[in-house]
Protein backbone atom coordinates (compact mmCIF):
# COMPACT_ATOMS: atom_id res chain seq x y z
CA UNK A 1 0.00 0.00 0.00
CA UNK A 2 1.24 3.58 -0.61
CA UNK A 3 0.17 6.87 1.54
CA UNK A 4 1.80 10.20 0.80
CA UNK A 5 3.40 11.88 3.74
CA UNK A 6 4.25 15.32 4.35
CA UNK A 7 8.04 16.37 3.93
CA UNK A 8 7.71 19.10 6.48
CA UNK A 9 5.67 17.84 9.38
CA UNK A 10 4.67 13.96 8.96
CA UNK A 11 0.96 14.00 8.42
CA UNK A 12 -0.02 11.37 6.28
CA UNK A 13 -3.23 10.91 3.32
CA UNK A 14 -4.12 8.09 2.50
CA UNK A 15 -6.56 7.62 -0.34
CA UNK A 16 -8.98 4.92 0.90
CA UNK A 17 -9.79 7.18 4.39
CA UNK A 18 -9.92 10.67 2.67
CA UNK A 19 -9.88 13.98 4.55
CA UNK A 20 -13.57 14.37 4.90
CA UNK A 21 -12.78 17.47 7.54
CA UNK A 22 -11.96 18.96 4.07
CA UNK A 23 -14.63 17.28 1.88
CA UNK A 24 -11.94 15.14 0.67
CA UNK A 25 -14.04 11.99 0.03
CA UNK A 26 -12.43 8.55 1.12
CA UNK A 27 -10.98 6.71 -2.49
CA UNK A 28 -9.84 10.08 -3.96
CA UNK A 29 -6.91 9.84 -5.46
CA UNK A 30 -3.80 11.79 -5.15
CA UNK A 31 -4.18 13.06 -8.54
CA UNK A 32 -7.13 14.36 -8.06
CA UNK A 33 -6.33 16.74 -4.94
CA UNK A 34 -6.02 19.71 -6.02
CA UNK A 35 -2.73 21.87 -6.49
CA UNK A 36 -3.78 24.17 -4.05
CA UNK A 37 -4.42 22.07 -0.99
CA UNK A 38 -2.17 22.52 2.10
CA UNK A 39 -0.85 19.97 4.42
CA UNK A 40 -3.93 20.23 7.24
CA UNK A 41 -1.59 20.13 9.96
CA UNK A 42 1.28 22.33 8.78
CA UNK A 43 0.32 24.19 5.82
CA UNK A 44 2.91 22.69 3.68
CA UNK A 45 2.32 22.70 0.11
CA UNK A 46 0.46 19.78 -2.00
CA UNK A 47 4.45 19.66 -3.74
CA UNK A 48 5.80 18.88 -0.43
CA UNK A 49 4.43 15.66 -0.10
CA UNK A 50 6.08 12.35 -1.32
CA UNK A 51 4.52 8.89 -1.24
CA UNK A 52 5.85 6.20 0.76
CA UNK A 53 5.61 2.16 0.24
CA UNK A 54 4.05 1.11 3.40
CA UNK A 55 2.89 -2.51 4.81
CA UNK B 1 37.08 20.74 1.47
CA UNK B 2 35.61 18.63 4.23
CA UNK B 3 32.75 19.67 5.85
CA UNK B 4 32.17 18.18 9.50
CA UNK B 5 28.51 18.84 10.56
CA UNK B 6 27.67 18.54 14.46
CA UNK B 7 24.09 17.92 15.03
CA UNK B 8 21.99 15.10 13.96
CA UNK B 9 18.88 17.23 13.95
CA UNK B 10 16.98 18.16 11.16
CA UNK B 11 19.29 21.39 10.65
CA UNK B 12 22.28 19.20 10.47
CA UNK B 13 21.17 16.54 8.42
CA UNK B 14 19.35 18.75 5.72
CA UNK B 15 22.51 20.78 5.58
CA UNK B 16 24.37 17.25 5.11
CA UNK B 17 22.23 16.22 1.98
CA UNK B 18 22.04 19.97 0.89
CA UNK B 19 25.81 19.97 0.47
CA UNK B 20 25.83 16.90 -1.66
CA UNK B 21 22.53 17.81 -3.81
CA UNK B 22 24.36 21.16 -4.69
CA UNK B 23 27.27 19.88 -5.79
CA UNK B 24 29.86 19.52 -3.50
CA UNK B 25 31.99 16.31 -3.85
CA UNK B 26 34.42 16.29 -0.33
CA UNK B 27 34.01 14.46 2.26
CA UNK B 28 30.75 15.24 4.14
CA UNK B 29 31.02 14.10 8.07
CA UNK B 30 27.43 14.61 10.17
CA UNK B 31 28.19 13.51 13.79
CA UNK B 32 25.36 13.44 16.49
CA UNK B 33 24.86 12.59 20.16
CA UNK B 34 21.53 10.76 19.39
CA UNK B 35 22.16 6.95 18.80
CA UNK B 36 19.09 7.06 16.55
CA UNK B 37 19.46 7.30 12.91
CA UNK B 38 18.09 11.32 12.13
CA UNK B 39 14.56 11.20 12.77
CA UNK B 40 11.21 13.97 12.87
CA UNK B 41 10.76 15.56 16.37
CA UNK B 42 7.00 17.17 15.83
CA UNK B 43 5.50 13.75 15.60
CA UNK B 44 7.22 13.03 19.25
CA UNK B 45 4.40 15.11 21.26
CA UNK B 46 1.65 14.21 19.05
CA UNK B 47 0.89 10.77 16.77
CA UNK B 48 4.11 9.00 17.62
CA UNK B 49 3.60 9.45 21.20
CA UNK B 50 -0.20 8.25 20.55
CA UNK B 51 1.18 5.17 19.13
CA UNK B 52 -0.50 5.40 15.89
CA UNK B 53 2.74 6.51 13.82
CA UNK B 54 5.17 3.57 13.66
CA UNK B 55 8.73 4.13 14.38
CA UNK B 56 9.85 4.35 10.78
CA UNK B 57 7.88 6.85 9.68
CA UNK B 58 10.00 9.48 12.03
CA UNK B 59 12.58 9.22 9.88
CA UNK B 60 13.46 12.30 8.66
CA UNK B 61 15.07 10.05 5.32
CA UNK B 62 14.73 6.25 4.35
CA UNK B 63 18.08 4.88 5.79
CA UNK B 64 20.02 4.37 3.00
CA UNK B 65 20.16 7.71 2.37
CA UNK B 66 23.46 8.28 4.13
CA UNK B 67 25.23 6.08 2.26
CA UNK B 68 23.62 6.89 -1.20
CA UNK B 69 24.92 10.11 -0.53
CA UNK B 70 27.95 9.39 0.86
CA UNK B 71 27.70 11.36 3.54
CA UNK B 72 29.14 9.90 6.73
CA UNK B 73 26.64 9.44 9.94
CA UNK B 74 29.12 9.02 13.20
CA UNK B 75 26.23 8.75 15.72
CA UNK B 76 26.16 8.62 19.43
CA UNK B 77 29.11 10.57 19.80
CA UNK B 78 29.14 14.01 21.47
CA UNK B 79 31.63 16.20 19.91
CA UNK B 80 33.79 17.53 23.14
CA UNK B 81 35.97 20.58 22.32
CA UNK B 82 36.91 22.60 18.68
CA UNK B 83 40.77 24.02 18.06
CA UNK B 84 39.58 26.49 15.75
CA UNK B 85 43.55 27.32 14.80
CA UNK B 86 44.35 24.35 14.41
CA UNK B 87 40.66 23.23 12.80
CA UNK B 88 40.09 19.75 14.39
CA UNK B 89 37.22 19.07 16.80
CA UNK B 90 37.43 16.33 18.93
CA UNK B 91 34.85 13.59 20.35
CA UNK B 92 34.17 12.02 23.34
CA UNK B 93 35.22 8.82 21.67
CA UNK B 94 38.71 9.93 21.28
CA UNK B 95 38.44 10.13 17.20
CA UNK B 96 39.84 13.67 16.60
CA UNK B 97 38.56 14.82 12.68
CA UNK B 98 39.81 17.78 10.91
CA UNK B 99 37.65 19.96 9.04
CA UNK B 100 38.07 22.68 6.39
CA UNK B 101 34.49 23.93 7.42
CA UNK B 102 32.54 22.85 10.72
CA UNK B 103 28.62 23.56 11.24
CA UNK B 104 27.18 23.69 14.37
CA UNK B 105 23.81 22.43 14.54
CA UNK B 106 23.32 21.60 18.30
CA UNK B 107 20.10 22.33 18.85
CA UNK B 108 18.35 22.75 22.40
CA UNK B 109 17.63 20.81 25.28
CA UNK B 110 14.67 21.05 27.62
CA UNK B 111 15.15 23.73 30.38
CA UNK B 112 14.24 21.93 33.64
CA UNK B 113 12.90 22.41 37.17
CA UNK B 114 15.75 21.47 40.22
CA UNK B 115 17.98 18.66 39.58
CA UNK B 116 16.41 17.29 43.07
CA UNK B 117 12.63 17.38 41.09
CA UNK B 118 14.49 16.04 37.85
CA UNK B 119 15.68 13.06 39.43
CA UNK B 120 12.61 12.12 40.73
CA UNK B 121 11.29 8.66 39.23
CA UNK B 122 7.63 9.69 37.15
CA UNK B 123 9.34 13.15 35.97
CA UNK B 124 10.18 13.55 32.47
CA UNK B 125 10.94 15.50 29.44
CA UNK B 126 10.36 15.62 25.87
CA UNK B 127 12.74 15.98 23.14
CA UNK B 128 14.64 12.88 21.74
CA UNK B 129 13.07 9.57 20.23
CA UNK B 130 14.45 7.49 23.46
CA UNK B 131 12.36 10.22 25.86
CA UNK B 132 9.14 8.59 23.98
CA UNK B 133 8.83 5.05 25.34
CA UNK B 134 9.17 5.69 29.25
CA UNK B 135 6.48 8.35 28.97
CA UNK B 136 3.90 6.63 26.66
CA UNK B 137 4.11 3.57 29.42
CA UNK B 138 2.56 6.26 31.90
CA UNK B 139 -0.36 6.89 30.03
CA UNK B 140 -2.45 4.40 30.66
CA UNK B 141 -6.34 4.92 31.10
CA UNK B 142 -7.38 6.35 34.58
CA UNK B 143 -3.64 7.36 35.46
CA UNK B 144 -3.05 10.90 36.27
CA UNK B 145 -0.71 13.26 34.10
CA UNK B 146 0.57 16.39 35.26
CA UNK B 147 2.00 18.61 32.39
CA UNK B 148 4.30 21.42 33.61
CA UNK B 149 4.48 24.25 31.13
CA UNK B 150 1.42 25.06 29.11
CA UNK B 151 3.35 26.20 25.64
CA UNK B 152 3.54 24.16 22.49
CA UNK B 153 4.94 20.76 23.27
CA UNK B 154 3.19 20.44 26.83
CA UNK B 155 -0.58 21.54 25.18
CA UNK B 156 0.24 18.76 22.56
CA UNK B 157 1.33 15.92 25.01
CA UNK B 158 -2.07 17.31 27.12
CA UNK B 159 -4.06 17.02 24.03
CA UNK B 160 -2.35 13.06 23.26
CA UNK B 161 -2.43 12.21 26.92
CA UNK B 162 -6.31 13.00 27.05
CA UNK B 163 -6.81 10.43 23.69
CA UNK B 164 -5.55 7.56 25.39
CA UNK B 165 -7.94 8.46 28.29
CA UNK B 166 -5.59 9.82 31.36
CA UNK B 167 -6.44 12.32 33.40
CA UNK B 168 -4.35 15.77 32.71
CA UNK B 169 -4.06 18.78 34.63
CA UNK B 170 -1.79 21.81 33.20
CA UNK B 171 0.24 24.02 35.30
CA UNK B 172 1.26 27.08 33.67
CA UNK B 173 3.28 29.87 35.16
CA UNK B 174 1.63 32.22 32.98
CA UNK B 175 -1.86 33.42 32.80
CA UNK B 176 -2.58 31.54 29.29
CA UNK B 177 -1.32 28.66 27.50
CA UNK B 178 1.15 29.36 24.72
CA UNK B 179 2.36 32.68 26.08
CA UNK B 180 5.17 32.94 24.50
CA UNK B 181 3.80 33.35 20.74
CA UNK B 182 0.11 34.20 20.86
CA UNK B 183 -1.60 37.01 23.23
CA UNK B 184 -3.38 36.11 26.55
CA UNK B 185 -7.26 36.57 24.16
CA UNK B 186 -5.88 33.81 21.84
CA UNK B 187 -4.34 31.44 24.73
CA UNK B 188 -7.99 31.44 26.27
CA UNK B 189 -8.95 30.07 22.47
CA UNK B 190 -6.61 27.04 23.20
CA UNK B 191 -7.34 26.77 26.79
CA UNK B 192 -11.10 26.18 26.29
CA UNK B 193 -10.10 23.63 23.83
CA UNK B 194 -8.16 21.65 26.55
CA UNK B 195 -11.45 21.97 29.15
CA UNK B 196 -13.30 21.30 26.46
CA UNK B 197 -11.95 18.06 26.60
CA UNK B 198 -11.85 17.68 30.58
CA UNK B 199 -8.43 18.74 31.07
CA UNK B 200 -8.04 20.56 34.43
CA UNK B 201 -5.89 24.26 33.63
CA UNK B 202 -4.16 25.56 36.28
CA UNK B 203 -2.61 29.05 35.22
CA UNK B 204 -0.79 31.32 37.31
CA UNK B 205 0.45 28.48 38.77
CA UNK B 206 3.47 28.63 41.29
CA UNK B 207 4.94 25.07 41.89
CA UNK B 208 6.56 24.70 45.46
CA UNK B 209 8.17 21.58 45.90
CA UNK B 210 7.80 17.87 44.44
CA UNK B 211 7.59 14.80 47.06
CA UNK B 212 8.43 11.58 45.99
CA UNK B 213 5.83 8.52 46.46
CA UNK B 214 5.43 5.36 45.54
CA UNK B 215 3.51 4.93 41.92
CA UNK B 216 4.06 8.85 41.54
CA UNK B 217 5.22 12.75 42.74
CA UNK B 218 2.99 14.77 45.20
CA UNK B 219 3.32 18.64 44.08
CA UNK B 220 2.80 21.14 46.75
CA UNK B 221 1.78 24.64 44.95
CA UNK B 222 2.37 27.82 46.79
CA UNK B 223 -1.47 28.24 46.78
CA UNK B 224 -1.19 25.47 49.63
CA UNK B 225 -2.83 23.10 47.00
CA UNK B 226 -1.94 19.76 46.56
CA UNK B 227 -1.93 17.49 43.64
CA UNK B 228 -0.88 13.72 42.90
CA UNK B 229 0.09 12.99 40.17
CA UNK B 230 1.22 8.98 38.52
CA UNK B 231 3.21 11.43 35.96
CA UNK B 232 4.82 14.55 35.61
CA UNK B 233 6.02 16.12 32.07
CA UNK B 234 8.56 19.14 32.24
CA UNK B 235 7.70 21.04 29.22
CA UNK B 236 8.99 24.50 30.32
CA UNK B 237 11.02 25.60 27.12
CA UNK B 238 14.21 24.74 25.83
CA UNK B 239 18.29 25.79 26.14
CA UNK B 240 19.97 26.66 23.44
CA UNK B 241 23.58 23.99 23.30
CA UNK B 242 25.74 26.44 23.23
CA UNK B 243 28.73 25.00 25.49
CA UNK B 244 30.82 23.81 22.57
CA UNK B 245 30.61 26.77 20.73
CA UNK B 246 31.37 29.05 23.82
CA UNK B 247 34.43 26.82 24.89
CA UNK B 248 35.80 27.55 21.81
CA UNK B 249 35.61 31.20 22.32
CA UNK B 250 33.08 31.45 19.43
CA UNK B 251 30.43 34.62 19.96
CA UNK B 252 27.46 33.66 21.74
CA UNK B 253 24.73 35.19 23.20
CA UNK B 254 20.84 33.59 23.38
CA UNK B 255 22.58 31.14 21.08
CA UNK B 256 25.84 31.01 18.83
CA UNK B 257 25.73 34.56 17.10
CA UNK B 258 25.38 34.32 13.43
CA UNK B 259 25.27 36.93 10.66
CA UNK B 260 22.67 36.79 7.66
CA UNK B 261 24.78 33.78 5.83
CA UNK B 262 24.99 31.70 9.16
CA UNK B 263 28.72 32.57 9.61
CA UNK B 264 29.59 32.65 13.07
CA UNK B 265 31.94 34.78 14.90
CA UNK B 266 35.00 32.26 13.65
CA UNK B 267 36.73 32.12 10.33
CA UNK B 268 34.88 28.42 8.68
CA UNK B 269 32.52 27.88 11.53
CA UNK B 270 28.83 28.62 10.49
CA UNK B 271 25.44 28.07 12.86
CA UNK B 272 22.17 26.91 11.57
CA UNK B 273 18.73 26.25 13.58
CA UNK B 274 17.43 25.99 17.09
CA UNK B 275 20.94 26.81 18.49
CA UNK B 276 21.35 29.95 16.07
CA UNK B 277 20.65 33.37 17.20
CA UNK B 278 20.12 35.54 14.10
CA UNK B 279 18.90 38.94 13.18
CA UNK B 280 15.56 39.96 11.98
CA UNK B 281 15.70 41.29 8.24
CA UNK B 282 12.30 42.20 8.86
CA UNK B 283 12.04 44.21 11.95
CA UNK B 284 15.27 44.82 13.16
CA UNK B 285 17.02 42.76 16.14
CA UNK B 286 18.21 39.37 17.31
CA UNK B 287 16.25 36.24 17.66
CA UNK B 288 16.09 32.50 18.28
CA UNK B 289 13.60 30.50 16.30
CA UNK B 290 12.73 26.94 17.83
CA UNK B 291 10.43 25.87 14.92
CA UNK B 292 10.99 22.72 12.50
CA UNK B 293 10.82 24.54 8.96
CA UNK B 294 13.29 27.33 10.24
CA UNK B 295 15.58 24.48 11.17
CA UNK B 296 15.12 22.77 7.74
CA UNK B 297 15.29 26.10 5.80
CA UNK B 298 18.13 27.31 7.93
CA UNK B 299 20.40 23.74 7.72
CA UNK B 300 20.25 24.37 3.64
CA UNK B 301 20.65 28.03 3.10
CA UNK B 302 24.13 27.68 5.39
CA UNK B 303 25.31 24.54 3.54
CA UNK B 304 24.53 26.81 0.01
CA UNK B 305 26.71 29.64 1.97
CA UNK B 306 29.39 27.10 3.06
CA UNK B 307 29.74 26.60 -0.72
CA UNK B 308 29.85 30.02 -1.83
CA UNK B 309 26.60 30.66 -2.79
CA UNK B 310 26.48 34.27 -0.67
CA UNK B 311 22.81 34.27 -0.15
CA UNK B 312 21.23 35.68 3.09
CA UNK B 313 18.99 34.18 4.84
CA UNK B 314 16.08 36.01 6.59
CA UNK B 315 12.96 33.93 6.84
CA UNK B 316 9.32 34.85 8.47
CA UNK B 317 9.09 32.30 11.31
CA UNK B 318 5.88 29.75 11.53
CA UNK B 319 4.96 26.60 13.23
CA UNK B 320 2.18 24.79 13.59
CA UNK B 321 1.03 21.95 16.42
CA UNK B 322 -2.16 19.95 16.64
CA UNK B 323 -4.52 20.16 19.47
CA UNK B 324 -7.76 17.78 19.70
CA UNK B 325 -7.69 17.75 15.63
CA UNK B 326 -7.19 21.35 15.39
CA UNK B 327 -4.35 22.60 13.37
CA UNK B 328 -2.96 25.91 14.84
CA UNK B 329 -0.85 27.92 12.69
CA UNK B 330 1.57 31.09 14.02
CA UNK B 331 3.74 32.86 11.76
CA UNK B 332 5.40 36.36 11.84
CA UNK B 333 5.83 37.97 15.13
CA UNK B 334 2.33 38.78 16.72
CA UNK B 335 3.52 40.55 19.58
CA UNK B 336 5.36 42.57 17.27
CA UNK B 337 1.97 44.56 16.39
CA UNK B 338 0.08 47.42 17.28
CA UNK B 339 -3.51 46.24 15.59
CA UNK B 340 -5.06 42.99 14.85
CA UNK B 341 -8.25 41.97 12.94
CA UNK B 342 -9.76 38.78 12.07
CA UNK B 343 -11.28 36.70 9.48
CA UNK B 344 -14.23 34.47 10.07
CA UNK B 345 -15.66 33.56 13.65
CA UNK B 346 -13.69 33.72 16.48
CA UNK B 347 -16.34 31.75 18.40
CA UNK B 348 -15.87 28.69 15.86
CA UNK B 349 -12.55 26.71 15.94
CA UNK B 350 -11.61 27.79 12.00
CA UNK B 351 -10.50 31.36 11.64
CA UNK B 352 -7.59 33.44 11.21
CA UNK B 353 -6.39 36.80 12.82
CA UNK B 354 -3.68 39.00 11.82
CA UNK B 355 -1.64 41.56 13.16
CA UNK B 356 0.06 45.09 11.77
CA UNK B 357 2.34 47.10 13.12
CA UNK B 358 2.24 50.84 11.78
CA UNK B 359 0.20 49.90 8.82
CA UNK B 360 2.73 46.37 7.64
CA UNK B 361 1.16 43.07 7.96
CA UNK B 362 4.26 41.20 11.00
CA UNK B 363 2.22 38.26 11.83
CA UNK B 364 -0.58 35.91 11.50
CA UNK B 365 -2.31 33.05 14.27
CA UNK B 366 -4.52 30.57 12.68
CA UNK B 367 -6.57 28.17 14.24
CA UNK B 368 -7.26 24.79 11.05
CA UNK B 369 -6.96 27.67 8.33
CA UNK B 370 -3.86 26.30 6.55
CA UNK B 371 -4.19 27.41 2.91
CA UNK B 372 -4.95 31.09 4.16
CA UNK B 373 -2.30 31.15 7.02
CA UNK B 374 -0.13 29.84 3.94
CA UNK B 375 -1.15 33.11 2.13
CA UNK B 376 -0.22 35.59 4.84
CA UNK B 377 2.87 34.03 5.43
CA UNK B 378 3.88 35.15 1.97
CA UNK B 379 2.25 38.55 2.24
CA UNK B 380 4.18 38.94 5.20
CA UNK B 381 7.61 38.20 3.54
CA UNK B 382 7.14 40.10 -0.27
CA UNK B 383 4.18 42.46 -0.25
CA UNK B 384 3.31 43.47 3.73
CA UNK B 385 1.78 46.75 3.04
CA UNK B 386 -2.01 45.69 2.71
CA UNK B 387 -5.27 46.73 4.48
CA UNK B 388 -6.77 44.79 7.09
CA UNK B 389 -9.57 45.64 5.19
CA UNK B 390 -9.25 43.29 2.64
CA UNK B 391 -7.54 40.29 4.74
CA UNK B 392 -10.97 40.28 7.17
CA UNK B 393 -13.15 40.24 3.44
CA UNK B 394 -14.48 36.62 3.33
CA UNK B 395 -14.86 37.13 -0.17
CA UNK B 396 -11.31 37.95 -1.12
CA UNK B 397 -9.65 34.92 -1.97
CA UNK B 398 -6.41 34.87 -0.03
CA UNK B 399 -4.35 32.80 -1.81
CA UNK B 400 -5.39 34.68 -5.02
CA UNK B 401 -4.56 38.11 -3.29
CA UNK B 402 -1.55 37.42 -1.75
CA UNK B 403 -0.34 35.80 -5.71
CA UNK B 404 -1.65 38.87 -6.98
CA UNK B 405 -0.57 41.37 -5.04
CA UNK B 406 3.31 39.91 -5.21
CA UNK B 407 3.18 39.60 -8.88
CA UNK B 408 2.67 43.70 -8.46
CA UNK B 409 4.70 43.98 -6.15
CA UNK B 410 7.59 42.42 -8.71
CA UNK B 411 6.64 43.90 -11.22
CA UNK B 412 6.89 47.58 -9.52
CA UNK B 413 10.19 46.73 -8.40
CA UNK B 414 11.14 45.38 -11.52
CA UNK B 415 9.89 48.97 -13.32
CA UNK B 416 11.66 51.09 -10.38
CA UNK B 417 15.27 48.94 -11.25
CA UNK B 418 14.86 49.89 -15.09
CA UNK B 419 14.17 53.51 -14.46
CA UNK B 420 16.98 53.41 -11.79
CA UNK B 421 19.32 51.45 -14.21
CA UNK B 422 18.18 54.57 -17.30
CA UNK B 423 18.91 56.84 -14.81
CA UNK B 424 22.40 56.19 -14.10
CA UNK B 425 23.04 55.48 -17.80
CA UNK B 426 21.49 59.29 -18.29
CA UNK B 427 23.73 60.50 -16.21
CA UNK B 428 26.86 58.94 -17.67
C1 LIG C 1 8.35 17.09 21.09
C2 LIG C 1 8.58 18.19 20.11
C3 LIG C 1 7.58 18.57 19.22
C4 LIG C 1 7.78 19.59 18.31
N1 LIG C 1 6.77 19.95 17.46
C5 LIG C 1 6.94 20.96 16.58
C6 LIG C 1 5.90 21.34 15.70
O1 LIG C 1 4.82 20.77 15.70
N2 LIG C 1 6.14 22.35 14.83
C7 LIG C 1 7.33 23.01 14.81
O2 LIG C 1 7.49 23.93 13.99
N3 LIG C 1 8.35 22.67 15.62
C8 LIG C 1 8.16 21.66 16.51
N4 LIG C 1 9.20 21.31 17.37
C9 LIG C 1 10.48 22.06 17.29
C10 LIG C 1 11.40 21.45 16.25
O3 LIG C 1 11.43 20.07 16.38
C11 LIG C 1 12.81 22.05 16.40
O4 LIG C 1 12.71 23.40 16.01
C12 LIG C 1 13.86 21.35 15.54
O5 LIG C 1 13.97 20.01 15.91
C13 LIG C 1 15.21 22.03 15.65
O6 LIG C 1 16.14 21.33 14.88
P1 LIG C 1 17.74 21.49 15.08
O7 LIG C 1 18.34 20.55 14.11
O8 LIG C 1 18.08 22.92 15.01
O9 LIG C 1 18.02 21.06 16.58
P2 LIG C 1 17.74 19.68 17.34
O10 LIG C 1 16.55 19.01 16.76
O11 LIG C 1 17.74 20.01 18.78
O12 LIG C 1 19.01 18.78 17.00
C14 LIG C 1 20.28 19.05 17.53
C15 LIG C 1 21.05 17.76 17.66
O13 LIG C 1 22.39 18.05 18.00
C16 LIG C 1 22.84 17.11 18.95
N5 LIG C 1 23.98 17.68 19.68
C17 LIG C 1 23.99 18.78 20.48
N6 LIG C 1 25.24 19.02 20.96
C18 LIG C 1 26.04 18.06 20.45
C19 LIG C 1 27.44 17.77 20.57
N7 LIG C 1 28.26 18.53 21.30
N8 LIG C 1 27.93 16.70 19.90
C20 LIG C 1 27.12 15.91 19.15
N9 LIG C 1 25.79 16.15 18.99
C21 LIG C 1 25.25 17.21 19.63
C22 LIG C 1 21.61 16.86 19.80
O14 LIG C 1 21.71 15.64 20.47
C23 LIG C 1 20.52 16.86 18.75
O15 LIG C 1 20.30 15.59 18.22
C24 LIG C 1 9.02 20.27 18.29
C25 LIG C 1 10.04 19.90 19.18
C26 LIG C 1 9.84 18.87 20.07
C27 LIG C 1 10.94 18.48 21.02
ZN1 LIG D 1 2.53 18.91 6.91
Amino acid sequence: MKIWQCQQCGFEYDEAKGWPEEDIAPGTKWEDIPDDWSCPDCGAAKADFEMVEVG
Amino acid sequence: MKVVIVGTGVAGASAAIALRNEGHRGPITLIGSDPEDPYRRPPLSKDFLGGTMPVERTRLKPPTIWAEKEIELIKGANAESIDVGGKTIHLDSGQVLQYDQLLLATGGRPKVLKSEFMDMTHVYTLRHLRDVAPLRNELNAGSHLVVVGAGLIGSEVAATAKGLGVKVTILEAASAPIARLMPAWLGEKVASLHKDMGVKMVMNARIESFNQYEGGVRISMASGNRIDANAVLVAIGMTPNIELAANAEIEVADGIVVDAYGRTSQDSVWAAGDVANMENGFLGGRYRIEHWTNAQDHGVAVAKNILGQNAPYNPVPWCWSDQYGVSLQICGWPDASDDVGVRGDINSNSFLTFFHRKGRLVGSIAFSKPKELRAIRELIGKSPFISPELLSDPKVDLAELAKSQIEAEQFENKRNETAAIKDLVRER
